[in-house]
């Protein structure tokens, strides 16, 4: 078995008494997308933290590349080609969307090292290839029309695909999608849908997909995890798990819980 | 012994009075209020007026200044200021209070003007002169103002948890400081209680005031100190807790107090342990409470959406980028042209200050950090530079000078140096800022500078008995500046360069990723933004701008003096550069102008009672924020632009098609 691009090995976080994630193992092979479910409070968002370097974990271990990240720093991560979106909006509020996404890139380039250039008034030009890249970045996902407009002025749906787009244009190769849909109309999931998979035909970029809308993740996933209490319940591909007891029973609850208010 | 243990004891419990006053705003609003030192000196001026001017006895002076005087005064300020910040960026909320602590004092000496000799020896709550008491079986001596300050602790004790724990009040001010808006559902008037807590806070701030004077005086610097002792102890309460404010105002007290018995009566240590005491708790509080959670600190976690800022117009391309800055530095250059020799003398302060103001327009404009030592490194600046440039020792250490055969380096090289040895001292606070978000920052740095103040300011090599060193004016490059309009040009000409280099980095990759750590510092860095290395990078370059800007002022006053640069004057500089605008250069400009000319009109012009209105304005100004962050030079640019073009984003809310 190759190694996979990201893998979590045996996770655990606590907080204080209360136990986050619990030996959480989650593999992501190249150009895969992998489902992560479970209901609120199950230690998604908790993992995404793990993942991209916001949160120490208290054991186990974070690969990148075959490379252990455990320790590194999120912009280490974000070098090494991963990305991420936020559940709750984290915009860059007094940029345009253009600038997200041309932040984005130049970082990538290392071009925000180049302080004595900026600072020489050399710093404003694009780099070659930067016009080029980003305008078919929001051709892709449809921001032409709100490229030049600050993100404070744009509504929340367009503003998760702006996330989403932003972190493609690092030209990352795994990307964390944390409820990329949430808020957003029956249009705009199914230009998120598209996009993914063109970015993962097109780019060969990896996605980990957490995600409320059960049909879209069992539509687009290769792999889906499901989380309940920190705790990996079930793991396989889609077919299996919508077939999956346990899955079912942290959803909608036991007949032997007596109630099914979870 | 006992004697210091009681010393330390009544200071802690004036300490805790004010720190609980500061808690309970915060709690209620989540604005730190930065202007709690000087309500309390407010309090105090007030108290003092009526039972000293107006021949009050001590009894209804203190009813009436805090029943009737301090919760008024603390009503208003919420209700002009304070309701307003609640909601506002992190940035626009410290500024405002930073402008109505500059504000206040002055206002409140132009109301009630007193002599200084008046204020010498003010009166407590305690008859002058104070009785003495002796406790035998504790072996100390207790005085009436000692026993007064104790009792108003216990009163206030009793009293807050008295309310706090068994009234309906207390129970709606509990709900509304754990979830203002879940209280608001649940039918909890929150406005009232908000209110109400100003109320007693700044009652609370002023019973710390009135309880302090017998022991420090009536002079707002002491009033500084005590909110800085205020907010150590606040923070080891974490913002939110009574009891543990309480407990840490005590603590540092009896560490101040105790400290007396071991220290040597003279010296530096002496005069740098007492305020010491507040950075060091205050530190290791910080940095405890951070080990401990993993939580990064910030002011407004619970606080409500913040509000949006309208976005700018987009620029003017072309020629017609540079119509603006082309009139500013032409209008800039011809100052000798139109003005006589003394106002050109006045105008050149104004211009170095500008230079040193561009410090907050790249440390808090575009790095997005409060920071309130920049005044302190253009400090360290100016005093180094003369150290050197006049006898070449720093602490008393002989610095080779390579340059000449002289004792002092040449000026050049020795302002070069002085800029330099600000960035390592900048890059220290810095180090703070990796760890401490916005406000708890502001407090970090506040209680540095005071600590670099009475540390290294206060030594005779720097102070000379308040004078300073004497400073001529540079030859640089084999070019005599000596003459004032040549001077003026080159000052001019450094202040356009530190200009554009700001510009040009604001508006390059390096601008970009500024304002992407300013927004979301999370998103930054997965994105792959180094936060570390931009803070740093930030630091070190305000560092820079602050001594450069700190040298140049000190060789244009002709001295370089620790009173030029002290604490309090580094907040009146902020808080005038604030109002016209911290991202702004030419704000800095204006700002830079307006300190230097204003007070100079003032004289000339105004009865020297008047001395104070140029501060009060100055703070005004930076209250004023509440209502534009950004500044008297964004809103005019702003609206240049909309009348001109039309082009701003208000024809941009409908999408364009494309």
């Amino acid at each position: 078995m190759t190694d996979p691009l990201l893998a979590a090995d045996d996770v655990s976080v606590r907080f204080g008494g209360i136990v986050a994630l619990d030996a959480v193992d989650l593999a992501v092979p190249e150009r895969s997308i992998v489902g992560l479910v479970g209901p609120n409070g199950a230690g998604k968002t908790t993992l995404f933290a793990v993942l991209s370097g916001l949160q120490h974990p208290g054991r186990g271990r974070v690969r990148l590349s075959g490379i252990d990240v455990t320790r590194a720093t999120p912009q280490r991560r974000a070098r090494l080609g991963l990305a991420r979106t936020f559940q709750r909006l984290e915009l860059f509020t007094e940029l345009t969307v253009r600038q997200h996404l041309v932040v984005a890139r130049r970082v990538r380039e290392g071009r925000d090292r180049s302080l004595l250039r900026d600072a020489a008034g050399l710093g404003r030009r694009p780099s070659p290839g930067e016009d080029a890249a980003v305008d078919s970045l929001l051709e892709l996902l449809e921001l032409r029309d709100v490229a030049s407009l600050p993100v404070s002025m744009i509504p929340l749906g367009t503003g998760r695909i702006v996330e989403l787009a932003r972190a493609l244009a690092t030209e990352p190769r795994v990307v964390l999608l944390d409820e990329p849909t949430s808020g957003l109309d029956v249009h705009e999931t199914r230009q998120v849908g598209a996009a993914l998979r063109s970015a993962r035909s097109e780019r060969g970029v990896a996605f980990v997909l957490v995600e409320h809308d059960v049909e879209l993740v069992l539509e687009l996933c290769d792999d889906v995890t499901v989380l309940d209490f920190g705790r990996v319940i079930a793991h396989g591909p889609p077919p299996s798990i919508r077939a999956d007891a346990a899955v079912q029973a942290a959803y909608l609850g036991t007949p032997t819980d007596g109630a099914v208010t979870r | 012994m006992p004697g210091y243990v009681l010393a330390g004891l009544v200071l802690g419990s004036i300490y805790a009075v004010s720190a609980l006053g500061l808690v309970l705003t915060y709690s209620s609003s989540r604005v730190v209020n930065f202007a709690h030192g000087v309500t309390a000196y407010a309090v105090a001026v007030f108290y003092h007026w009526l039972n000293h001017e107006q021949g009050w006895s001590i009894l209804p002076s203190a009813a009436v200044s805090l029943l009737v005087f301090a919760p008024a005064l603390g009503l208003f300020l919420w209700a002009v200021l304070f309701r307003r910040l609640t909601h506002a960026p992190p940035t626009t909320r410290f500024l405002a209070t930073v402008g109505l602590w500059v504000a206040l004092p002055a206002a409140v000496r132009l109301v009630f003007p007193f002599s200084q000799g008046e204020i010498n020896a003010p009166q407590g709550l305690a008859k002058l002169p104070a009785s003495v008491f002796h406790l035998s079986a504790l072996d100390v001596s207790i005085n009436a103002n000692q026993i007064a300050v104790l009792a108003g602790a216990v009163v206030v004790v009793v009293g807050m948890t008295a309310l706090l724990r068994a009234t309906p009040i207390g129970l709606a001010t509990r709900a509304s400081v754990d979830s203002p808006r879940s209280a608001e559902v649940s039918g909890i008037n929150t406005t009232l209680v908000t209110a109400g807590s100003w109320m007693v806070g700044t009652a609370l701030a002023g019973l710390a005031g009135i309880l302090l004077t017998p022991i420090l005086g009536l002079a707002d610097l002491e009033f500084t100190l005590l909110l800085v002792v205020s907010l150590a102890a606040a923070v080891v309460g974490r913002l939110t807790s009574l009891p543990l404010t309480f407990a840490g105002a005590l603590v540092i007290g009896l560490i101040q107090g105790i400290s007396v018995d071991f220290l040597p009566a003279h010296g530096v240590l002496t005069t740098g342990f007492r305020p010491s005491v507040p950075f060091v708790v205050m530190l290791l509080c910080l940095l405890l409470y951070q080990g401990l959670g993993r939580e990064r600190f910030e002011v407004d976690l619970r606080a409500g959406p913040v509000e949006r800022e309208a976005p700018a117009p987009p620029p003017p391309r072309g020629w017609r980028a540079a119509v603006g800055p082309g009139i500013v530095a032409v209008a800039l250059f011809s100052v000798p042209l139109w003005l006589n020799g003394f106002w050109i003398g006045v105008v050149s302060q104004g211009v170095a200050l500008a230079v040193l103001f561009l410090t907050f327009t790249i440390v808090t404009g575009e790095g997005g950090m409060l920071s309130l030592v920049q005044a302190t490194l253009a400090g360290i600046g100016g005093l180094i530079t003369a150290a050197l440039a006049t006898h070449s020792s720093i602490f008393g250490w002989q610095v080779p000078n390579p340059f000449s055969s002289s004792v002092g380096w040449p000026l050049g090289p020795a302002i070069l140096a002085g800029a330099l040895v600000a960035v390592p001292v900048g890059l220290l606070v810095a180090s703070l800022s990796l760890r401490l978000g916005d406000v708890y920052l502001a407090l970090a740095t506040l209680a540095f500078a005071l600590l670099v103040e009475q540390l290294v300011f206060a030594r005779h090599e720097f102070d000379q008995f308040g004078a300073g060193i004497q400073l001529g004016r540079p030859m640089l490059l084999g070019i005599d500046f000596n003459d004032r309009t040549s001077f003026f040009v080159l000052l001019a000409a450094v202040f356009c360069v530190v200009a554009l280099v700001a510009v040009n980095l604001r508006r390059a990759t390096t601008g970009l990723v500024l304002a992407a750590m300013r927004s979301s510092e999370q998103a930054a860095a997965t994105t792959g933004v180094s936060v570390v290395r931009a803070k740093l990078l930030a630091f070190a370059a305000s560092s820079f701008v602050a001594g450069l800007g700190g040298a140049l002022f000190a060789i244009t006053i002709g001295r370089a003096s620790p009173n030029s640069f002290n604490v309090l004057i580094g907040i009146v500089w902020l808080a005038i550069v604030a109002t016209w605008g911290v991202r702004s250069v030419v704000g800095a400009l204006v700002a830079g102008l307006l300190f230097a000319v204003v007070p100079q009109l003032v004289a000339e012009h105004l009865p020297a009672s008047w001395a104070d209105v140029p501060t009060l304005l100055f703070g005004l100004g930076a209250i004023g924020l509440a209502r534009e962050p950004r500044g008297i030079i964004f809103t005019l640019v702003n609206a240049t632009r909309r009348a001109r073009g039309g082009r701003g984003p208000l024809a941009l809310t409908q999408p364009p098609a494309r």
